[in-house]
């Protein structure tokens, strides 16, 4: 089956000479939610207007539930709802209701049903006594909810929401959570970018983390921990271990004040004969953790080669 | 079609919702010049090409504000939409580029064929101006606001601020109407030959003498010749207007 979205080989080069995307290839599957992570600058918005036609990449391609980008961007336009990070909304004259009917106007729906999506998705993000108001009377979190209903409107089969969550209350943010996940439930296919870690971790089924412009890991969350900050056992005995037990190079040991540090899990028999053969020598284990590192560590460590930023 | 119908719908509504701002100021100044010059002043001066100087000026008067109209529309419309970057709508939909461009063309023509056809009444009504040739005066009116309405939205891509739209006023637009005899006919040069030169090679000399004769029957141009030359500004200007936007000229980075 054709990815929903495929990046292939994406370059761009801004005309002040940012190299924002150097090679990008990630495939996203039909129906996937996929979280897209990265420092400020990694490239996310860089890759997501690519398919939104509001950046002309210097090479290579991106297919839209096959259609290119670039060379068959009407096609490809209407397959996705972007909910751009930037509030790029219009304040010139329409009110808000007008908004979302014209967007909807734009993705070739009819004034009567615009009028009736329009209705349901006010009602739905609490906009419905704001529909007659301007953009500009709006605060930041109402204006994150009309980009969400602009992106809708057309209930298009992928979305791609660029920080959705960000500046939005609490009520809100679950709000978005839910629907997200009922979205996919119902066969969408969604692309997040959030630098909320546990927002992604929670929501998404696969992640995809950008540095530099390029991709340096995906995975599931689970996936992307266990492979790259392996879980950590720490095994306490009584008395004090002196040295490493045999048998357990390939866990990388290593003795820290009061524990055995071990990479691994319980599950694994290796591990397990380990702790058997400690208790054959009379030692007492007294307490066996383990350790499991969170995205945000993993998230960190691939993201750090930049010692610049934050020295 | 749907997607084109409703940008052009608001390309449309944005001047209409606010019609006291974009159509009464240049319907309102046209018509205060026709009271002044056809009723208060009209017996003090003389005869032009045969004409009284009020009917002589008229065409140019109507020409001027539909082109003006017809180029701010898309200019201002076009800025605005990029600064406030709301652009994106249109870019990131299923618009074909080239529709996005004749909308908003289209709403241009518009907008100046509104004007015109409200200061022609006026003229009407108050001078009892008729047309002689209403078919070729409406081919050509459409045609000037469809080269002018393109030239506009290029306006719109080009410049980066308000600023540039009037940089293009002072320096593009004023001359070359005010020294395209919209005010005065060649004949009166005689003793200004700078200005005659000048007036002689401007193009909008010829577009505004062949409007003239299709409207009050002037010979010094043609009907046909200045209908050609406003067809043919029509044609490269609405050209490079579509590979503009085709290309994502200041729309893409
Ligand atoms: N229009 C532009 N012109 C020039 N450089 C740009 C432009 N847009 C982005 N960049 C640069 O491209 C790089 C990638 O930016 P991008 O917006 O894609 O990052 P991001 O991953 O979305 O970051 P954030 O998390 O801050 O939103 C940055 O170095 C940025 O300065
Ligand atoms: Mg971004």
């Amino acid at each position: 089956m054709e990815c929903a979205i495929s990046f292939q080989n994406l370059h761009k080069t801004y005309a002040g000479h940012v190299e924002a995307l150097k090679g990008l290839s990630l495939d996203v599957q039909r129906g996937e939610f996929m979280g897209l992570l990265g420092l400020n600058g990694a490239g996310k918005t860089t890759s997501i207007n690519v398919i939104a036609g509001l950046v002309r990449p210097t090479s290579g391609s991106v297919l839209v539930n096959g259609f290119d980008a670039i060379k068959q961007y009407r096609l490809a336009h209407a397959q996705v709802g972007i909910a751009p990070q930037e509030e790029v909304l219009d304040s010139s004259f329409l009110n808000v209701m007008q908004i979302l009917v014209y967007q909807a106007g734009y993705f070739g729906i009819a004034p009567r049903e615009a009028t009736k999506r329009a209705d349901a998705l006010l009602q739905e993000f609490g906009l419905w006594e704001k529909r007659k108001s301007n953009v500009v009377e709006l605060s930041g979190g109402m204006k994150r909810r009309l980009i969400l209903a602009k992106a809708l409107i057309h209930d298009p089969p992928i979305l791609i929401l660029d920080e959705p969550t960000a500046g939005v209350d609490v009520a809100l943010r679950h709000h978005i959570w839910e629907r997200m996940t009922a979205l996919n439930k119902a066969g969408k296919t969604i692309l997040l970018t959030t630098h909320y870690l546990e927002e992604a971790e929670q929501l998404c089924k696969r992640i995809a983390i950008l540095h530099n412009g390029g991709l340096v890991a995906t995975g599931s969350p689970h996936e992307l921990i266990t492979k790259i900050l392996p879980d950590q056992l720490e095994i306490r005995t009584d008395p004090l271990l002196k040295a490493i037990p045999e048998g357990l190079d390939k866990f990388s040991p290593h003795l820290d004040e009061d524990c055995l540090c071990l990479q691994g899990s319980l599950s694994d028999p290796q591990v397990m004969n380990a702790l058997v053969s400690l208790v054959q020598h009379s030692y007492k284990i007294i307490s066996v953790e383990q350790k499991r590192a969170r995205l945000e560590d993993v998230f960190l460590q691939l993201t750090s080669t930049d010692k610049t930023r934050y020295p | 079609m749907i997607g084109f119908y409703t940008y052009f719908k608001r390309e449309v509504a944005r001047f209409m919702q606010d019609a006291l701002n974009t159509i009464a100021p240049s319907a309102t100044s046209v018509i205060l010049y026709i009271m002044i010059f056809g009723v208060a002043l009209a017996t003090r001066l003389g005869l032009v090409e045969g004409q009284s100087y009020t009917r002589f000026m008229m065409p140019g008067l109507i020409l001027v504000s539909v082109i003006t109209n017809s180029f701010y529309n898309p200019a201002f419309s076009i800025l605005q939409s990029r600064l406030y970057g709301n652009i994106a709508d249109v870019l990131s939909s299923p618009l074909a580029t080239s529709q996005i461009a004749l909308a908003v063309i289209l709403a241009g023509m518009l907008r100046g064929l509104v004007v015109g056809t409200l200061i022609s009444l006026t003229a009407w009504l108050v001078l009892g101006f008729q047309v002689q040739e209403p078919l070729f005066t409406l081919l050509y009116l459409l045609l000037a606001s469809m080269g002018f309405a393109a030239l506009g939205s290029i306006a719109g891509l080009w410049t980066h601020g308000w600023e540039g739209v009037n940089v293009i006023t002072v320096f593009f637009l004023d001359p070359l109407v005010l020294l395209g005899g919209v005010f005065y006919s060649l004949e009166m040069l005689q003793s200004a030959p700078l200005l005659k030169t000048i007036t002689e090679i401007n193009p909008f000399t010829t577009i505004i003498g062949g409007l003239r004769a299709a409207m009050i029957g002037t010979t010094e141009i043609s009907v046909e010749s200045g209908l050609l030359l406003t067809g043919i500004l029509a044609l490269i200007f609405v050209s490079l207007a579509l590979v503009l936007f085709h290309r994502g000229y200041h729309l893409k980075a």
